[in-house]
């Protein structure tokens, strides 16, 4: 598969350079969270009873199925990211610098990656299983009780995404079409 | 009396219910095989890597929603509903599946760990068979689901213009290409449960009232140019197919209801005839 490779803990740095539509293909270190994760950590009006350090970090909106037994990862895919938009401000305040889900985010997601240098990824979905082997490690980081809504840490390799907002604030979804690329 | 084997019940259930998560249906076949999208190679190979190791196709495998039909001459020995259950429960044990609900919805949303209800329909009809029909439904797609409570006055141009407007906004989200449902009359609820059933039908299967099916052939048209694309990115097929249900309603009511799914159209069905005691 093309695609161009980044290490993750490299991809603060190069946000500015990545291209709108650019296929990517992901190695190294992903964090894993969804609605309750998000809920819990950035509750709002009360302090969370838990804080993680985001600096650097590229957030990836998914909650695994079980693994097979030998297997890092169970099947394993992007969820709806504009679910997590009103919490996208508050995660890139602290510091990630990327995030990736499925379909389009809001105006307000738009800004907020804008506002601080930030890149929103499009991963496959209904790739479940292809993605599943391209995780080599993975680990409960927090709120194991939550099953498959944990935050997990994995790690990954040819892990395929698109830019579908780049650090400019430039949007896929606002109607500039991604190019065509058969792999 | 007739009667249905509960143990082929529960054995050939779990099989087909493992099968839709791990087996891609030849409509979805056909379309990964002939559009090309950034990640066309990927989820092509994701055919062969689920149906080679039994992880499943997405990793939101589902909520499980039944649609039974009991034959009046049918007498079973055992509570159906609980069977239906005790299948679901086994299949999400045994296979690398996720466990995807939560009991209470709205304040504790803790997850029981078993992937259970399954949401179950059922209707009795005239017959000795038992026919159980299922969707493996993900959240995403889910997200999509609609009632409207048009006015009667409303008619076609209204449900087409509401149905358009509705995907416009949110379908990128559910994994397109979508397969629709609509469901037509009724009340509210039976308009979302129509809805829901019509996802059933297979593409190509058309209403078999041609007003309906014109409509449905309509809808695809409309929905196809919206170019919400393969994986909502604007390139490539958005609709896989829109299936109509009608049934009378109130003269002052027009219930439309919409139910999607995303490109995997994960289902399937098992019969069983019942036997002679």
């Amino acid at each position: 598969m093309k695609g161009r490779k980044v290490w993750l803990e490299q991809l603060g740095e190069l946000s500015s350079s990545l291209q709108l539509g650019e296929l990517l293909l992901l190695h190294g270190r992903l964090f894993l969270m969804r609605d309750a994760a998000h809920k819990r950590l950035f509750p709002g009006d009360t302090k969370p009873d838990v804080t993680l350090d985001w600096n650097g970090k590229t957030i990836f909106y998914a909650g695994p199925a079980k693994p097979l037994p030998g297997w890092a990862s169970g099947s394993i895919g992007p969820t709806t990211s504009l679910r997590m938009d009103p919490f996208l401000p508050a995660l890139l305040q602290a510091g990630a610098c990327a995030t990736m889900g499925k379909g389009p985010r809001g105006e307000q997601a738009r800004q907020a990656c804008q506002r601080w240098n930030a890149v929103y990824l499009v991963a496959p979905s209904g790739c479940a299983a292809v993605l599943a082997q391209r995780i080599r490690k993975m680990q409960v980081v927090a709120f194991e009780e939550l099953g498959p809504e944990a935050i997990f840490q994995a790690e990954v390799e040819d892990f395929p995404a698109l830019v579908a907002i780049d650090s400019q604030g430039h949007s896929l979804f606002n109607g500039i079409a991604a190019p065509q690329c058969g792999s | 009396m007739f009667r249905v084997c509960e143990q082929t019940l529960s054995r050939e259930l779990g099989e087909a219910l493992v099968q839709a998560q791990v087996n891609v249906n030849p409509f979805t076949r056909a379309v990964l095989e002939r559009s090309t999208c950034a990640f066309s190679g990927v989820l092509l190979e994701n055919v062969c890597v689920a149906r080679e190791t039994g992880l499943p196709l997405c990793q939101d495998t589902g909520m499980v929603v039944f649609f039974v039909e009991r034959g009046n001459q049918l007498q079973l020995d055992f509570s159906l509903r609980d069977v239906l259950q005790r299948v679901v429960e086994n299949v999400f044990a045994s296979n690398p599946f996720r466990f995807s609900t939560v009991t209470d919805p709205l304040f504790d949303r803790k997850n029981p760990g078993n992937n259970l209800p399954a949401v179950i329909h059922e209707r009795v009809v005239a017959g000795t068979d038992l026919s159980i029909h299922f969707l493996v439904k993900g959240g995403g797609s889910e997200n999509l689901s609609k009632l409207w409570m048009m006015r009667p006055g409303d008619g076609e141009k209204g449900l087409v213009d509401a149905v358009k407007q509705h995907l416009a906004k949110v379908g990128a989200a559910g994994c397109p290409p979508l397969h629709v449902g609509i469901g037509v009359g009724g009340t509210a609820d039976e308009a979302m449960e129509m809805s829901k059933r019509a996802l059933l039908l297979d593409p190509g299967q058309r209403n078999p009232d041609p007003r309906y099916a014109a409509l449905e052939k309509r809808l695809e048209g409309e929905i196809e140019q919206l170019h919400l694309g393969v994986q909502g990115l604007g390139h490539g097929p958005s609709c896989l197919g829109v299936h109509v249900l009608q049934a009378p309603t109130h003269i002052a009511t027009l219930p439309v209801g919409l139910s999607a799914d995303c490109f995997l159209m994960r289902k399937g069905n098992v019969c069983f005839r019942g036997q002679r005691t």
